[in-house]
């Protein structure tokens, strides 16, 4: 095994071990920190595979920003059950109807999906693996987005704006609601 | 130096890796030791400075001049009990200084000393320096959250607001200098100052200085933007319930933090580690601590902004004359040809 197969084989197992964490962790706080770290091993496996790029903006987007605004909306929640803290809610035992609903539904759903990825990834053609462009990668992904693939980069850019507006339009909308009543 | 230590690995049979890893290490033990001793002077000299704009002495009893006052301090701080609230969250409370360290000191790989020296010369420096700086936002939250103090809650709250409102004139204003040098590189950006004062950066970037300085400030939590900590609101923020070694941690960061923005102004828009006669590194030195002197001189001037101040300031002030920058920026490139 070289190098770069070690690296690779740690960094997926601790992405592994912590997208894991993520789902079962009791404490909200401590499952988006583990989310946090599962961004950060994913860039470094970007970077093994020489895309420096897209582990930089992985780190910048992913770890730096989704990862701070779930943060930021766990601790602005009033719920006692997102925030956790001193009395979190007392796991109970399910029964009846709630066994389905919270043991033999999630069991389902899980299996369904895998098996509906374990048929793809065996049926898809892959294509392969065509040698990564040396140089400057940055600058070839540059002029790639704005040139053969410039009218979904626009599309993206204008759908993300009409987010931002629609997002802001909503918040606005609650401020006034809370000043009449 | 390099040959030679290389060819001392051939001879005792080890490969590339292990050679590329004992040099990262070295590097790494360097960067460490030099943000180390530049927190300890510049402890010293935020005092010294703030007593001579308030007309005081500043320390001078410990030592030639008070010299080690800081050593002392840092010796009181390591002596000092190791205190964990007991409603803390352990686990966090505990990573959330290694997390605030790990990316002040990741943020100096790409911080050039001379103009073909440091750690790495990425390919995406300055993308590398945004995705970094982020980092620090999480390592507030997870300090402010775990304390179990509701000073420390409102002042990480404070810091993530600040931290995320600043980072977009700040990447913005960065952007811009990517645009004058054609590269992300920070090797590039120094390259294309070169040759005398007329290249720097300043002269068609004034506008874009004045932005990254602002919202630099800001984002390494100085006054005028000292909002997470602030004292006397929220008598220490995000770091209330820290104390002894990992308080001194949060403190070094913030030190290693300034010593970075102030090296990055100076790469960004004043040339870099070059200059005539004087080695670059020296020059590196100079211009770095003309930055941190302003710093200090604005904290020690200036006093601390109010939040919603703050907020304006960022999202009506700075992003739309970083937006104008951008496309003035531009313009130029273009004209340039």
């Amino acid at each position: 095994m070289d190098l770069s197969r070690v690296t690779f084989l740690t960094l997926a197992a601790l992405a592994t071990v912590s997208a894991f964490r993520v789902v079962t962790a009791s404490k909200i706080m401590h499952a988006a920190l583990w989310l946090g770290f599962t961004f950060l091993m994913v860039a470094g496996v970007f970077l093994t595979m020489g895309a420096e790029f897209l582990a930089a903006a992985q780190v910048l987007i992913y770890v730096g920003a989704v990862t701070t605004i779930i943060l930021f909306g766990i601790m602005l929640s009033e719920a006692a059950e997102v925030r956790g803290g001193r009395d979190p809610v007392a796991p109970t035992t399910p029964k009846g109807p709630a066994i389905i609903r919270r043991f033999i539904l999630p069991i389902v759903a899980t299996l369904a999906f895998a098996a509906i990825m374990i048929f793809v990834y065996s049926q898809a053609p892959w294509p392969d693996a065509s040698a990564a462009p040396a140089g400057d990668t940055v600058r070839l992904l540059g002029s790639a987005l704005f040139t053969d693939y410039v009218v979904p980069f626009e599309l993206a850019a204008v759908l993300l704006l009409v987010a931002l507006v629609g997002a802001i339009a909503i918040a606005v909308r609650d401020d006034h609601k809370e000043e009449q009543g | 130096m390099t040959d030679w230590l290389w060819g001392l690995f051939q001879q005792w049979g080890l490969g590339e890796p292990a050679f590329n890893a004992f040099m990262g290490l070295i590097k790494g033990v360097l960067v460490v030791a030099f943000l180390a001793v530049n927190a300890l002077l510049l402890i010293y000299l935020e005092r010294k400075v703030s007593g001579y704009i308030q007309n005081r002495l500043g320390p001078t009893r410990t030592g030639p001049k008070g010299l080690l006052q800081t050593l002392a301090d840092a010796v009181k701080l390591l002596s000092k009990e190791d205190v964990i609230p007991s409603g803390a969250d352990r686990a966090v409370y505990i990573l959330a200084p290694i997390v605030i360290f790990a990316a002040a000191t990741a943020l100096w790989i790409v911080i050039p000393f001379g103009p073909q020296t440091m750690v790495q010369d990425l390919n995406i420096g300055l993308i590398y320096i945004s995705a970094v700086t982020g980092l620090s936002v999480l390592a507030f939250l997870m300090a402010g959250w775990s304390s179990n103090n509701k000073w420390s809650l409102l002042g990480s709250m404070r810091s993530a607001a600040q931290l995320i409102s600043y980072e977009v004139p700040l990447v913005l204003s960065i952007v811009a200098v990517g645009m004058m040098a054609g590269s992300l590189r920070l090797g590039d950006i120094v390259a294309a100052q070169q040759g005398g004062i007329g290249n720097w950066f300043i002269f068609p970037q004034i506008l874009g200085f004045i932005v990254f300085f602002t919202a630099g400030l800001a984002e390494i939590n100085r006054a005028p933007f000292d909002l997470p900590e602030a004292e006397s609101e929220l008598v220490a923020g995000f770091n209330t319930e820290y104390s002894g070694f990992r308080w001194g941690v949060f403190f070094v960061a913030e030190y290693a933090n300034l010593v970075a923005f102030s090296a990055l102004a100076a790469t960004f828009f004043f040339g870099g580690p070059t200059g005539p006669v004087l080695p670059p590194f020296v020059w590196f030195l100079i211009k770095t601590y003309f930055f941190i002197l302003v710093a200090m001189w604005i904290r020690w001037t200036l006093p601390r902004i109010r939040v919603d101040h703050l907020m304006n300031l960022g999202w009506y002030v700075l992003i739309p004359l970083a937006l104008i920058n951008l496309g003035w920026t531009g313009l130029y490139v273009v004209l340039r040809g």
